[in-house]
C-alpha cells in the first residue's frame, strides 16, 4: 500500500508540481514551437510520453546493469543520448512498417524528440533521484503526462493570443513567453497539493 | 555498400576516440572528485570534531543505543560523531555531537530546529568538554529550560552511545522508565501503576508521593530513595532506620492531616479565581482555583471550549507555594493542554509573589500561560486576606 | 546575407545573431540557470567551452565525416566534451556543479551547440569555427548574464550573491521562480527585437535550419507552425 502511495505521489508531483515544462524548463523548445494548434500539441505530447517511457525502459537497466558495474558512470550522458537517438530511429522504422496509421500521426514528431532535453533530462533525473525501476517508469509517465497537459493547455491559450492586439516588438515569441509565464504561475497553485495528498 | 562501411567505420572510430578521451579525463578527475565528495561529507562531522580523520558510518542495528541517536560515525582515533533527533520544546532539534576517545564532548551543533528562542544555536559551546558524568550538572538557560535541557539530554545520549559503542554498558532508560521501575521496586503490590499525589502538608525531605492505582499503598520519594508504604502507613521497603522513621512520620502526618474548610463568603475581597480554601493542620492553605486560559479568553475564531483550567495549590501562611498542580483543563489539544504537564506546573513550586512570573511559558500558548499566572497571583492575594494582612 | 570576415563572425553572435534573444536557441538553460548571476555565468562559460571545442573538432573532421552519420557523430563529439566539462567542474568547482545540476549534462542537447555545428562548423574552416564558437558563446553568456542580473536583483535583492541596498529589503521572489523567468525572457526578446529592428536576419531562415533535428526531420512539423508564427 505504501509503495502504491509512493508511486501516486511520484506521479502527481511530476505531473503537477515539478511539471517539466512549466517549472523545470525542460522541453521548452517544442513547447513553444509546436503548441500552436491543439492537434499538433496533442500529437507531440503523446509522442513525448511514448519516447520517455521507452527511453526509461532502456536507460535504467543500462545504468544499473552495465555502466555502474563497469564503473563507467561518466559515460552516462553520451550513452543515454545515443541510446535514445537510436531507439527513436528504430521505433520510427518499426512504426512505419507495421503501424502506418500510428506512424502518420506520431511519426513526424519522433525525430524532433531525439534531442529534446526533457527526454534526456527525465532519464538522468530518474538515476540521480535514486528511483527503482518501477518508480522510474512512473516518474517518466508523469513527466510525459505533465508535458502533454502543459502543451494542450497552452495550445488553448495561444489560440486566443492570435486574436489579440500586441505591440509590434512583442509579436511572436515574446508575448508567447509572457503567456507561458502566466500558465506557469497557475501551476504554482499545485505546490502544496502532493505533500498533503495522503495527509 | 562501400559508403555504409565508411559510415560505420567513422562513427565507430569517433565513438572510440571520444570514449578514450573520457576515460583519460576520468582518470585525472576521479580521485579529485572522490576527495571533494569525502571532504563535503566530512565537513559537518569536522565541525563537531575538529581534526577528525577517516570517518566511517557505524551500523546502528548492531547496538542498543538511545533512541535519539539516528546516525553514528566512528573516527580514526577512537572518537565518534552522533546525529541525534530530540524533542526539544516545540518541533524538535537535529543535533550533531562529537565525542572523543576519552568520552569528552568535542563539539555539538544544532543542524535544524523548530525552536523559536535561538538558544539552541549557542548552547552547543556550553557542552564542549562534558563527560557522561558531568553533563547533567551543566546549567540550562533560564527562559529556555526545556530547549536546553533537551539539548543536554541529547548530548548525554551521545556520550552514553559512545560508551556503548566502546564496549561499555550504560543505563539508557528514559526518565519515565526509570521512575516506573523505581516505583515498582519500592512497592511491588502496586502492580506498576502509580499516580502522583498532591502533598497537602509541608513534609520534611519528601519530594513526591505516588499512590498505587490499585490502592495497595504509597511510595514516598526522599532524595534518591523510593520507599514503599502500605495503606495503613507502615513502611514496607527495606531501608535504613533513619529513613524509615522519616517516611513513617511523613506518612502519619499525611494520614492524620485534617483540613478545615474555610467559608470564603466571609471574605468579601476574595478574588473570584479562588473557588475553595482549606487550612491544614500545620497551618498551610490548600486552594482550588480556576484560571481563564484559552478555553475562556481564546479568540472566537478557534472556538474555545468555554472551560476554565482548574488548579490546586498548597501554600504556606507566609505566601510561598509548596506545590501546584493542574486538576483539569480543556485547552487546545497539543498547545495549551501542556498546562496539564508536570513539567509546566511544577515550575511554580517554591515560588513566591516576587518571582512567580519567572517560569518558562508554554510555547504557542500565551493566553493559557497568562491566565495560569493570573490565577497563581491570586494565591498570594488570598493568603494575605486569610492571614488578615490585606 | 552574412559576410564571413573574421570580425563579423565573432561579433554577430553578440547581438544581431544573439543565440538566445534572436535565434531563440537554448531556451532551457536560459530559463533554468538564470536565477543567480553566478549560475548564469558558469552555465554560459561551460557552454562556451563546449561550443568552442566541438566547433573546432567538427570543423576539423568536416571532410572526414560522411553525411549519413553526420548528426550521430556530432552528438557523440558534443556529449563527449560536455562530459569532460562536467567532470572538470565536478572536480575543481564542486559548488558550481551542485548549482547547475542536471542542466550541465543537458548542454549536450542545447540546440545552440548542435545548431552551430550543423549551421556553421560543418561548412567553415577551423579558425572561423572557433571564432564562431567564441562569438556565440559570448553572446550566450552575456544574454544569460543580462537575464540573471534582472532576475537576481529583483528576485533576491543581490548581485552575484552580494546583497544590494534597497533591493534586498524589497525582494520580489516571483522573478526567481519559473514564471518570472519566462516573463523576463519574453520582455528581453521584445527589447532586443526593438533594438535590432530591421537589422536582424529574418527568423524564418532559422526556424528549421537552426533546429538541430532538421536533418532528421523529413516532415516539417514545426516549420508550419513556427514560421507562420514568427511572421
Amino acid at each position: 500500500m505504501d509503495t502504491f502511495k509512493n508511486l501516486i505521489v511520484i506521479l502527481m508531483s511530476s505531473v503537477l508540481v515539478n511539471n517539466y515544462v512549466l517549472s523545470r524548463f525542460l522541453g521548452i523548445c517544442p513547447f513553444l514551437g509546436v503548441s500552436k494548434k491543439l492537434g499538433q500539441a496533442t500529437g507531440m505530447g503523446v509522442s513525448v510520453i511514448f519516447v520517455m517511457l521507452i527511453a526509461t525502459l532502456v536507460t535504467w537497466p543500462i545504468q544499473h546493469y552495465v555502466l555502474d558495474p563497469m564503473n563507467l558512470g561518466y559515460m552516462q550522458t553520451i550513452v543515454f543520448i545515443l541510446v535514445i537517438a537510436a531507439l527513436v530511429q528504430f521505433v520510427e522504422i518499426v512504426l512505419k512498417k507495421f503501424m502506418p496509421a500510428l506512424h502518420k500521426s506520431l511519426g513526424v514528431y519522433l525525430p524532433l524528440i531525439t534531442t529534446n532535453c526533457a527526454v534526456l533530462g527525465v532519464t538522468i533525473n530518474n538515476i540521480t533521484d535514486g528511483y527503482n525501476f518501477v518508480e522510474s517508469i512512473v516518474s517518466s509517465l508523469g513527466c510525459g503526462l505533465g508535458f502533454l497537459l502543459a502543451m494542450v493547455l497552452f495550445a488553448g491559450v495561444r489560440s486566443r493570443l492570435d486574436e489579440s492586439d500586441v505591440p509590434e516588438c512583442f509579436k511572436g515569441l515574446p508575448v508567447t513567453l509572457i503567456a507561458a509565464s502566466f500558465v506557469s504561475l497557475a501551476f504554482f497553485g499545485f505546490a502544496g497539493v502532493v505533500d498533503n495528498l495522503f495527509a | 555498400m562501400n559508403k555504409n562501411v565508411k559510415n560505420i567505420v567513422v562513427l565507430t572510430s569517433v565513438c572510440a576516440v571520444v570514449a578514450l578521451l573520457l576515460a583519460v579525463t576520468n582518470y585525472i578527475t576521479a580521485p579529485i572528485i572522490a576527495k571533494q565528495q569525502e571532504a563535503a561529507a566530512n565537513e559537518a562531522l569536522l565541525v563537531v570534531m575538529p581534526g577528525g580523520e577517516d570517518f566511517a558510518a557505524v551500523d546502528l542495528s548492531a547496538y542498543a543505543l538511545p533512541a535519539t541517536v539516528t546516525e553514528a560515525y566512528s573516527e580514526k582515533n577512537g572518537g565518534y560523531v552522533f546525529k541525534l533527533t530530540t524533542a526539544g520544546y516545540s518541533s524538535g532539534m537535529v543535533i550533531m555531537c562529537g565525542v572523543d576517545a576519552s568520552g569528552k564532548v568535542t563539539g555539538a551543533t544544532c543542524l535544524s530546529s523548530g525552536e523559536t528562542l535561538g538558544y539552541e544555536k549557542t548552547y552547543g559551546d556550553t557542552v564542549v568538554g562534558a563527560t557522561a558524568d558531568s553533563v547533567d550538572a551543566l546549567d540550562t538557560v533560564g527562559g529556555a529550560t526545556k530547549t536546553t535541557a533537551a539539548y543536554r539530554g541529547a548530548v548525554k545520549d551521545a556520550l552514553n552511545a559512545a560508551i556503548i559503542l566502546g564496549g561499555g554498558s550504560v543505563d539508557i532508560r528514559s526518565e519515565e522508565e526509570i521512575l516506573a521501575d523505581n516505583l515498582t521496586a519500592a512497592l511491588p503490590a502496586g502492580d506498576g501503576k502509580f499516580t502522583s499525589v498532591f502533598i497537602t502538608e509541608e513534609l520534611n525531605d519528601i519530594s513526591a508521593i505516588y499512590a498505587a492505582d490499585n490502592c495497595a499503598g504509597y511510595v514516598y520519594v526522599s532524595g534518591e530513595h523510593f520507599v514503599g508504604v502500605d495503606k495503613d502507613g507502615n513502611v514496607v521497603s527495606e531501608v535504613s532506620e533513619e529513613l524509615r522513621t522519616k517516611v513513617s512520620d511523613a506518612a502519619k502526618i499525611m494520614l492524620a492531616s485534617t483540613t478545615e474548610d474555610i467559608d470564603l463568603s466571609a471574605y468579601a475581597d476574595m478574588p473570584s479565581q479562588v473557588l475553595s480554601a482549606k487550612k491544614t493542620a500545620s497551618g498551610n492553605y490548600v486552594f482550588e482555583l480556576r484560571a481563564a486560559g484559552f478555553g475562556i479568553n481564546g479568540s472566537a475564531y478557534y472556538n474555545p471550549s468555554g472551560e476554565y483550567i482548574y488548579i490546586r495549590v498548597l501554600a504556606t501562611a507566609a505566601g510561598k507555594i509548596i506545590a501546584c498542580e493542574t486538576v483539569s483543563q480543556k485547552e487546545t489539544d497539543g498547545v495549551g493542554s501542556a498546562c496539564a504537564n508536570a513539567d509546566f506546573y511544577t515550575q511554580f513550586n517554591g515560588k513566591e509573589e516576587s518571582n512567580y512570573k519567572e517560569i518558562d511559558a508554554i510555547s504557542g500558548a500565551t493566553v493559557t500561560t497568562n491566565g495560569y499566572k493570573t490565577a497563581i497571583s491570586k494565591v498570594f492575594t488570598a493568603v494575605k486576606i486569610l492571614e488578615g494582612e490585606a | 546575407m552574412q559576410k564571413n570576415s573574421n570580425a563579423s563572425v565573432l561579433l554577430r553572435g553578440l547581438l544581431l545573431e544573439n543565440p538566445v534573444f534572436v535565434l531563440i536557441l537554448g531556451t532551457c538553460p536560459t530559463l533554468a540557470t538564470t536565477t543567480t548571476v553566478i549560475g548564469a555565468l558558469s552555465m554560459g562559460l561551460a557552454a562556451m567551452a563546449v561550443l568552442i571545442c566541438s566547433n573546432a573538432v567538427i570543423s576539423l573532421l568536416r571532410k572526414v565525416i560522411p553525411d549519413g552519420v553526420r548528426i550521430p557523430c556530432y552528438i557523440v563529439i558534443i556529449a563527449g566534451f560536455v562530459t569532460m566539462v562536467q567532470m572538470f567542474v565536478q572536480a575543481f568547482l564542486p559548488e558550481i556543479y551542485e548549482l547547475l545540476g542536471v542542466y550541465l549534462a543537458l548542454i549536450t542537447v542545447n540546440c545552440i551547440i548542435l545548431g552551430r555545428a550543423e549551421m556553421f562548423a560543418s561548412k567553415n574552416t577551423v579558425g572561423k569555427s572557433v571564432l564562431d564558437g567564441v562569438g556565440m558563446g559570448l553572446g550566450f553568456t552575456l544574454a544569460l548574464l543580462a537575464m540573471a542580473t534582472v532576475r537576481e536583483v529583483l528576485g533576491s535583492g543581490s548581485f552575484a550573491g552580494i546583497a544590494l541596498p534597497f533591493f534586498s529589503t524589497h525582494t520580489i521572489s516571483f522573478f526567481v521562480k519559473a514564471p518570472g523567468g519566462m516573463l523576463v525572457y519574453g520582455v528581453m526578446i521584445a527589447i532586443v527585437t526593438k533594438l535590432t529592428h530591421g537589422k536582424a536576419p529574418k527568423k524564418k531562415s532559422f526556424a528549421c535550419a537552426g533546429c538541430p533535428s532538421a536533418a532528421m526531420c523529413n516532415a516539417s512539423a514545426c516549420e508550419t507552425s513556427a514560421v507562420k508564427e514568427d511572421n
